[in-house]
């Protein structure tokens, strides 16, 4: 077996850090010499801007055009699971419990957000005991249940913002999400979220995830949304404590737009 | 041998380059044109403007107080 190890070249911009610093630095070190204000002066500016090189360079970034390839199997594989078992309820996120709160040991898999595809038009979750054991498949009511798209991006933005979303209100979530999703990350071009009464609306523009709703044929994407418009989900969901139905997807003739319609499902009693 | 700079120098400094790195990461964190694509680390650059900005205000209170 042979194994080709290559190392790369360090980044131009550490290249470029590093010309800056020494530079900087002589500099400093000739204007002691010489007693030199104005060589002083170059010199400190140059090191900040060697160190900045530095500090600001990105940790990893890649392109936002990979995404989409990379969710397509997700959507891909649900949508066979879906047309094999003929289900074709709305879509709904049930709430998971805070994670500092005390579960015992067999309830520990309720910390988790879910989503629930009835077989039907049922708007009832199933029981949290069946939540709770991972089940994929429930017989009361018929559905699966499958982890949604965007869990793991409410996570990041929730960490990112630092606030845990069940201490949030809808109010302040429909302020602080857009501004995370927008400024943080620049996964959106333009994000306008309102909630009214038990209603939700969103209006995404240029999301990094349009491309995705070029392709007409997934059908769970228009049913669970893109990783976005799912993580949107979960944060309400977390945020209301209550099991969030994905009303309708709509997007605009070039896809660049999409507006969502979420609605909170009251417990039934 | 001495640094040639005097602390009001050193302080001036501070002020100038805390000034167009505040003006700066505020430029990016707000734009929406091309510079919202520039792929470096906005917050740190945000930080490090902040320390320069504290770093002047702190020769400012040396200065008022007689330190130096």
């Amino acid at each position: 077996m042979k194994i080709t190890v290559s190392l790369s070249p360090p980044p131009r911009e550490m290249q470029i850090g590093v010309i800056f610093a020494v530079t900087g630095i002589l500099s400093l070190l000739v204007a002691v010499y010489k007693q030199s204000e104005v060589l002083a002066f170059i010199g400190l500016g140059l090191t900040l801007w060697g160190v900045l090189f530095f500090l600001v360079r990105p940790v990893m970034y890649v392109r936002g055009s990979l995404l989409n390839p990379a969710s397509e199997p997700l959507y891909s594989t649900i949508d066979r699971i879906l047309n094999d078992s003929k289900y074709e309820g709305r879509a709904l996120y049930v709430p998971p419990y805070p994670k500092r709160a005390y579960l015992p040991e067999h309830l520990k898999g309720l910390k988790e957000t879910v989503v629930f595809i009835p077989a039907g038009s049922d708007t009832v979750p199933p029981p949290i005991e069946e939540m709770a054991t991972g089940k994929f498949m429930t017989q009361n009511p018929k559905g699966i249940l499958i982890t949604p798209p965007g869990s793991d991006l409410m996570d990041q933005l929730e960490k990112t913002a630092r606030i845990d979303f069940t201490k949030t209100s809808l109010e302040d979530l429909c302020d602080i999400l857009p501004q995370q999703i927008l400024e943080n990350f620049q996964l959106a071009k333009e994000i306008e979220m309102k909630a009214e009464n038990n209603q939700i609306q969103l209006k995404i523009s240029d999301s990094i995830y349009t491309d995705l709703y070029r392709d007409e044929t997934l059908k769970s994407l228009k049913l669970l949304g893109c990783p976005l418009v799912s993580a949107v989900a979960c944060a309400i969901a977390k945020a209301t404590g209550k099991t969030v139905s994905l009303q309708k997807i709509t997007t605009s003739p070039d896809a660049k737009t999409v507006e969502v319609s979420y609605s909170l499902v009251e417990a039934q009693k | 041998m001495n640094f040639p700079m005097s602390f009001s120098d050193i302080s001036l400094w501070l002020a100038v380059m805390a000034i167009m790195l505040l003006v700066t990461s505020e430029l990016l964190t707000s734009s929406t044109g091309p510079l919202r694509n520039l792929a470096i680390e906005k917050n740190r650059l945000r930080l490090l403007a902040l320390a320069l900005g504290l770093g002047f205000i702190i020769t400012v209170i040396m200065r008022a107080f007689n330190y130096t």
